[in-house]
């Protein structure tokens, strides 16, 4: 009966273990992952204003010589 | 910076040091006598525990310099490392009742340990919100550096209060005085945690200003695009 109590005592204990670690590491990835989508988010409109700049800048020096 | 240490090393040294700290938790340090396996959550505790006190002191020193010289970097530097110090005192506020529960019997108890990291933690959100719900950046900055100032008082009363009190919170094992002390095999692996706990938090910090950085680049030519818009 003993070594049953042991046992139980052990997976008792990992279990605890294990959850902690789990939780660590779901929190790091969950971190990373919603970094990374702000970044690639910012990245976009970054390169859309970029973008509306450069066309505007070439309307403006073809502006004035189309007209 | 970013020329003399590129972005990839830090990711390949964080990631070696993650690796090697998690080999040295299971299969170098050796199980302790009273609390078995269950002891090892202490190797991710701790880390975290101190890189949550770390955040705070460079939240601290970046709001007195952003109090001072009104420097935009040094606000944008709290601000990353209030983000990634959040995350940090959260695993601290799980592992901790995890371990708490089978070696104590109990899940939590307002011993000032305890209440001093829920307050550090408290303070992280508060920083977070007054981020996110003030419209005006430069009231928000200003505020969230008063909240890092006066907050730092937390991170020297919680660092002292296991010195200071008889707590439920165990006693420190390192610079703890005559009775204190590891085994070799676990300060090693405790002392090898921590540093890659400050390496994987500089990643992050650095990770995170990059998108600040993104950001004001963002808003900077917007301004310049509408000012030219406006004079068209």
């Amino acid at each position: 009966m003993l070594w049953r109590s042991n046992f139980r005592r052990i997976s008792v204990v990992n279990k605890y273990l294990f959850l902690a670690y789990s939780f660590v590491w779901l929190i790091f990835m969950l971190y990373i992952w919603n970094l990374s989508r702000r970044q690639t988010r910012l990245q976009n409109e970054l390169d859309e204003v970029k973008s509306k700049v450069s066309e505007s800048a070439s309307t403006t020096t073809s502006g004035p010589s189309g007209s | 910076m970013n020329k003399k240490f590129p972005i990839w090393l830090h990711f390949v040294l964080t990631l070696a040091g993650l690796v090697i700290t998690l080999y040295m938790i299971f299969l170098y340090a050796p199980e302790e006598m009273t609390m078995g396996e269950v002891q090892r959550i202490f190797y991710v505790h701790v880390p975290a525990a101190w890189v949550s006190l770390l955040g705070f002191i460079i939240i601290f020193i970046a709001s007195i310099v952003y109090l001072m010289k009104r420097s935009q970097h040094a606000d944008e530097l709290a601000h990353a490392t209030a983000e990634v110090g959040f995350i940090f005192c959260t695993c601290v506020l799980v592992t901790g009742p995890l371990w708490a529960k089978p070696a104590w019997g109990i899940w939590w108890t307002w011993s000032p340990r305890l209440t001093l990291t829920f307050l550090l933690w408290l303070l992280y959100v508060a920083y977070l919100m007054l981020r996110s719900y003030l419209v005006n950046p430069g009231r928000a900055a200003n505020l969230c550096a008063v909240v890092g100032v006066i907050g730092f008082a937390d991170v020297i009363i919680d660092y002292m209060a296991i010195r200071w009190w008889r707590t439920q919170h165990p006693q420190p094992v390192i610079m703890g005085g005559a009775n204190s002390g590891l085994d070799p095999r676990m300060l090693a692996t405790l002392l090898v945690g921590v540093g890659a706990f400050t390496i994987l938090f500089f990643l992050l910090v650095r990770v995170r200003l990059s998108l600040a950085e993104m950001r004001r680049e963002l808003s900077e030519i917007r301004h310049a695009l509408a000012f030219k818009l406006s004079e068209d």
